[in-house]
């Protein structure tokens, strides 16, 4: 499925109002290619088959912080959605939103009551231990010209395959037998994180399954592949060690 | 009707935001506590509950639940009369949503950051820069309440349970300052008076403040 999918290279200025007339507005994700989350709502944008506006927000020049986007973000994190005048932050809440909004039906964020919250809780999961252990390795090669990476955020690292393993151990999603946005999350995540770490398939060999599972979905060549190829080649290329 | 159990400890400011949405529903349930200093959470009965191994933990009638955040959503979705603690309208849902992950990430790696060190290693020496990342969470919790009186708009939400007790032990390091935070200080006061607020939060927090407060801690 094809969206339109305009990507444009500055942000102009947009306001959370709502709209005065009754046009149906835009869909608008701000975001960076080398982000997780914003890469997790591409999956979603994508398995909706919804079209969208992909602004690129050059935070290497500060455009988040910036006026125009503090206006829409005062938080000034990527991805940022602007939905018809709602702006939102935080990929969870972004995907969990379109999925309500847009599905056809409710299967990639079930309304289901315990389904959901599994969901739920695999979401805080990746927010709470996933992210912020990939943030740990990735931070001071991005920000601190630091490509020494501590054995114990490696470690760390291992701990959420195992994890991620023993999830999946109970169906071939990690919220169940069914695809969900969790999915995207942890799948955008750990896809650039392998740079650091192979996931180990005879260690942990469901977790090797599911991400070639991932891989398989039609769109995620366009939504995070051919994105998140570069960022582990850019990755690579810094010739870190672990200390 | 099956039995509810809450898997947790005091200290623990997410076993604590359970309480506080428990209480807020009205709800009866069992609270089993997992002395986590024994390693009980590592034992083969608790990881039956919760393979994760963390607190708090749910049990409804047969169902498992872990994550603070995804229990309190599913209490109220599934025990409130109605929807003010979780709305169900697709935008005030997204912004609580929001509220929740930033709590998980921002909220939860500040105080962490803080609070690790001293629990597991008896460390009371807290870098500048762990200071300054809970100094910037209370200014966007101050900018959140610039929107309304309560984290997430003008009504009470499970978002200011979650903030309410993670502050509550935070603040021993760094106090709100009410002339940069306004809005933070008055809702900390709002929250306060909540009628079941003492109960969970207040009482159930106090050793784990009177420990953190139990040595002088030196910003290095």
């Amino acid at each position: 499925m094809m969206n339109k999918i305009k990507i444009s290279g500055n942000s102009s200025a947009v306001s959370c109002k709502p709209r005065e007339n009754n046009e149906m507005g835009k869909l608008t994700l701000y975001g960076i290619d080398r982000s997780p989350p914003v890469r997790s709502v591409l999956l979603t944008l994508h398995a909706l088959g919804v079209e969208f506006e992909f602004k690129i927000v050059n935070m290497k020049e500060k455009e988040h912080l910036k006026p125009e986007f503090l206006k829409i973000n005062p938080l000034h994190t990527v991805p940022t959605l602007v939905d018809d005048g709602f702006c939102l932050s935080d990929s969870h809440a972004i995907n969990s939103y379109l999925v309500s909004k847009y599905g056809k039906d409710d299967a990639l964020y079930p309304k289901e009551l315990q389904k959901r919250a599994i969901v739920d809780q695999r979401l805080h999961y990746d927010s709470s231990v996933v992210g912020p252990t990939g943030k740990a390795i990735v931070f001071p090669i991005l920000h601190l010209n630091n490509t020494q990476i501590p054995q114990a955020r490696i470690d760390a690292l291992e701990g959420v395959y195992k994890n991620l393993n023993l999830i999946l151990e109970s169906g071939d999603y990690l919220a169940g037998n069914d695809l969900t946005i969790a999915d995207f999350h942890v799948a955008a995540g750990v896809t650039g994180f392998v740079a650091f770490l192979e996931v180990d398939a005879s260690k942990y060999p469901k977790l090797a399954d599911w991400i070639q599972r991932i891989k398989e979905l039609p769109y995620y060549e366009e939504a995070n592949g051919t994105r998140v190829a570069q960022i582990v080649e850019f990755f690579k290329s810094t010739n870190f060690t672990i200390v | 009707m099956g039995k509810l159990t809450l898997y947790g400890i005091d200290g623990s400011p997410p076993v604590r935001s359970v309480l506080l949405t428990l209480k807020a529903l009205g709800l009866d349930f069992e609270y089993k506590i997992v002395n986590l200093r024994e390693g009980e959470h590592l034992k083969p009965e608790f990881l039956k509950i919760n393979p994760l191994h963390t607190v708090p933990a749910l049990e409804d009638d047969g169902f498992y639940l872990s994550d603070s955040h995804a229990i309190n959503s599913y209490l109220v979705s599934k025990y409130g009369k109605d929807d003010s603690l979780y709305p169900k309208d697709l935008q005030k849902k997204a912004i609580v949503d929001q509220r929740l992950h930033y709590d998980s990430s921002a909220v939860t790696s500040a105080g962490l950051a803080i609070i690790r060190p001293i629990i597991f290693q008896d460390n009371w020496e807290i870098a500048q820069a762990k200071i300054d990342a809970l100094d910037a969470v209370y200014k966007n919790l101050n900018l959140f309440l610039e929107k309304g009186d309560y984290l997430a708009g003008n009504n009470l939400t499970i978002v200011d349970f979650h903030l309410a007790a993670a502050l509550t032990g935070l603040v021993v390091f760094l106090a709100v300052d009410s002339t940069k935070y306004p809005k933070l200080a008055e809702w900390i006061e709002r929250v306060k008076k909540l009628p079941y607020y003492e109960e969970a939060n207040g009482t159930a927090a106090a050793p784990f403040v009177a420990l953190l407060k139990s040595k002088n801690f030196t910003i290095v």
